[in-house]
């Protein structure tokens, strides 16, 4: 069988335009998204945390360590490319007006996740308590959610996992090219546990990092908030983080 | 003038070191991307700062120029142009080239390029990604059809024309807003990235087709009236001084703002800086005007090749700069406060690109070049001879 140029080009035409709309009908027969209908995340709660900088000792590294053993995060030992899901930041105000501070910056968990709306595939996703999360099984590695984060809380993973060992059997390891972040410990949370990160300060550390729900006016977290002053990162973006901060450019 | 299309012979050892060459540096190609999917990204000089290096640089360049490259075709299907009419057939099929070498590049630097049809099924319509997935595949039918009805269809080419051009402005707006978008990144955000970026386009596409077109008509020992390469070049003056306005508004309206003082004069002074002055200002702007409107370069065809090679590149020093410099740019989470970290915070973060970033990305302009050359070769895109219209002369000289 031969075929002229003109019937190879017209086949060419059918051939493309099957393929972009073949993946769309596929689409209208998809099923929804599984994990939100098995997760026991209640929209009535809103979890968050609040950081008081002023009992925050830069030395201590409590939060880190913990969050590092608890969910499996390695050192690549490359400071480019090392993966944190929480880190210490020391502050030093230019004007002088204010101490120096050092605090612990991880996911904000924001209301209006940046990182969310840019994902192409709903990878990133908020649970209904306002969590972060993102799929391991969708994300697709394009990094566009660590283009927009403005609190730089996602990391690729450069390396093979398995070359640095795992500790936790309860999260699981992530593959290379996907990018991870902090979940709040939502594997403790769910069993009506609290963040490692936050365990370990009010163990090893200063004990200034509070985690509870922002929807309950009794928790203690809220209670705290309506009485100190407080502040979050970038407020200026409107993302409304669910990460409070306490001591902050109070001069 | 438009009856006699015609294929290229492509029999001569030229014409075949050609294909030679972009095979090879198409297998090099390929073979970066399997070293980088084998040993992840790691082996790339990307980092957990600059997250998209030198592959996102030739992929979005070559989709910029996609865009750019149906100017041709929309000049005289959308406005008129007649004496560019000869060229639709060249300027579709050179805008679907470019976008499959793009797009491949793009689409290879994944961090899991196994699961790049998710985009497809799982789609988030608030990301700027997936309204791009969208427009590059409507593009790439709308040109497509564009050729087809070029081919066999006449009465439909003005409709199709005229709706890839307006696909073609909204494609690349959709490409700048993936910048322009994001607030968090203080040298990206802004309405007038992606008219930048859809401006950029008009110069890179028409530079790259004046490039292949001449150098098509001199390899093969065909004709090309030099009136046209010279209306290339009025249309090029024209385009370029756009980009130029459309960079010194968006300078101009940030430096009005104190709070954009810091990132603005850290852009013209910082580590980018030279790559913003000599490459996006001296590449895109002045250094082909200042050989366009030269009496005597710009009246010969050497020079206007000369303004459109200088122009290409300027274009991968314009998204290069974008990219680059927009992600070095530390991010000020706490105004008034000098940051530190072990995660690098406060700090310009350092990028190196590697050489297999340069392998990968080279590997899509090759997997472009051979398309190209193997379109021309089976497809009749060209004319056989390339002449003026003779009631049509030149409305200006330099």
């Amino acid at each position: 069988m031969t075929m002229d140029r003109r019937s190879v080009l017209g086949l060419g035409g059918i051939l493309t335009v099957g393929a972009v709309l073949a993946p769309g009908l596929r689409l209208v027969a998809a099923p929804e998204n599984a994990a939100e209908g098995t997760t026991e995340a209640s929209e009535k709660r809103r979890w968050g945390m609040l950081i008081n900088t002023q009992q925050c000792n830069p030395a201590c590294t409590a939060c880190t360590q913990a969050c590092r053993a608890e969910n499996n995060v390695p050192i690549v030992g490359d400071p480019q490319r090392d993966i944190h899901w929480i880190r210490k930041v020391d502050l030093h105000d230019r004007s002088g007006r204010n101490p120096d501070r050092s605090l612990p910056v991880l996911c904000n968990h924001c209301e209006h996740p940046p990182c969310v709306h840019v994902c192409p595939t709903q990878a990133s996703f908020v649970r209904k308590d306002g969590i972060v999360l993102v799929d391991m099984h969708r994300c697709i590695g394009c990094r566009y959610c660590m283009i927009a984060c403005p609190y730089k809380a996602r990391s690729l993973v450069y390396a093979k996992p398995s070359e640095h060992g795992s500790v936790n059997p309860n999260v699981p390891i992530r593959a290379k090219g996907v990018v991870e972040k902090c979940t709040f410990c939502v594997h403790r949370v769910d069993q009506g546990g609290e963040p490692a990160c936050v365990e370990a300060c009010r163990k090893d550390g200063g004990g200034g990092m509070l985690f509870g729900d922002l929807n309950d006016p009794k928790s203690e977290i809220s209670v705290r908030i309506r009485e100190v002053r407080t502040s979050t990162i970038r407020p200026d973006l409107g993302l409304k983080p669910a990460v409070h901060y306490q001591g902050i450019g109070e001069g | 003038m438009l009856s006699e299309f015609s294929t290229i012979e492509g029999r001569s050892p030229g014409y075949w070191m050609l294909i030679g060459i972009s095979a090879l540096v198409l297998a090099i190609g390929m073979g970066a991307f399997l070293a980088i999917e084998i040993h992840g990204h790691g082996i790339t000089g990307m980092n957990n700062q600059v997250v998209w290096g030198m592959p996102h640089v030739f992929a979005i360049t070559l989709l910029v120029m996609a865009s750019g490259a149906l100017n041709l075709g929309s000049m005289s299907t959308v406005f008129a142009t007649i004496q560019f009419k000869q060229f639709t057939r060249f300027s579709a099929f050179l805008a679907i080239v470019l976008l499959i070498g793009g797009l491949t590049v793009l689409l290879l630097d994944l961090g899991r390029p196994d699961r790049m049809l998710l985009p497809m099924l799982y789609m988030n319509f608030r990301s700027m990604f997936t309204w791009n997935v969208f427009l590059y595949s409507g593009f790439l039918i709308l040109c497509v059809l564009y050729l087809w009805s070029m081919f066999e269809y006449k009465q439909y080419t003005k409709v199709v024309g005229s709706t890839a051009f307006a696909w073609r402005v909204i494609l690349t707006t959709g490409t700048g807003s993936i910048f322009g978008v994001i607030h968090a990144r203080d040298v990206f955000y802004s309405a007038i990235t992606g008219p930048m970026f859809v401006a950029v386009s008009l110069t890179s596409g028409t530079a790259l087709s004046t490039l292949l077109l001449v150098s098509t008509y001199r390899r093969t020992g065909r004709v090309m009236d030099e009136k046209l390469v010279f209306g290339l070049r009025n249309a090029s003056i024209f385009f370029t001084l756009l980009v130029g306005y459309i960079f010194v508004v968006e300078k101009f309206t940030k430096f009005y703002s104190p709070a954009f003082y810091d990132v603005e004069w850290w852009l013209l002074t910082g580590p980018w800086s030279g790559l913003y002055w000599f490459g996006v200002w001296g590449c895109c702007v002045i250094f082909p005007l200042a050989i366009l409107f030269n009496s005597r370069m710009g009246n010969t065809v050497s020079g206007v090749m000369a303004a459109a090679g200088i122009t290409v590149v300027g274009a991968f020093a314009f998204v290069a700069h974008v990219l680059l410099a927009g992600q070095s740019y530390p991010f000020d989470m706490f105004p008034g406060y000098q940051t530190s970290s072990v995660f690098l915070d406060g700090q310009d973060a350092v990028y190196t690109p590697a050489l297999i970033e340069f392998a990968l990305g080279f590997g899509g302009i090759a997997l472009s070049a051979i398309l190209f050359l193997l379109g021309i070769k089976f497809f009749r895109l060209l004319p056989a001879k390339a002449v003026a219209p003779k009631d049509w002369d030149l409305p200006w000289s330099p």
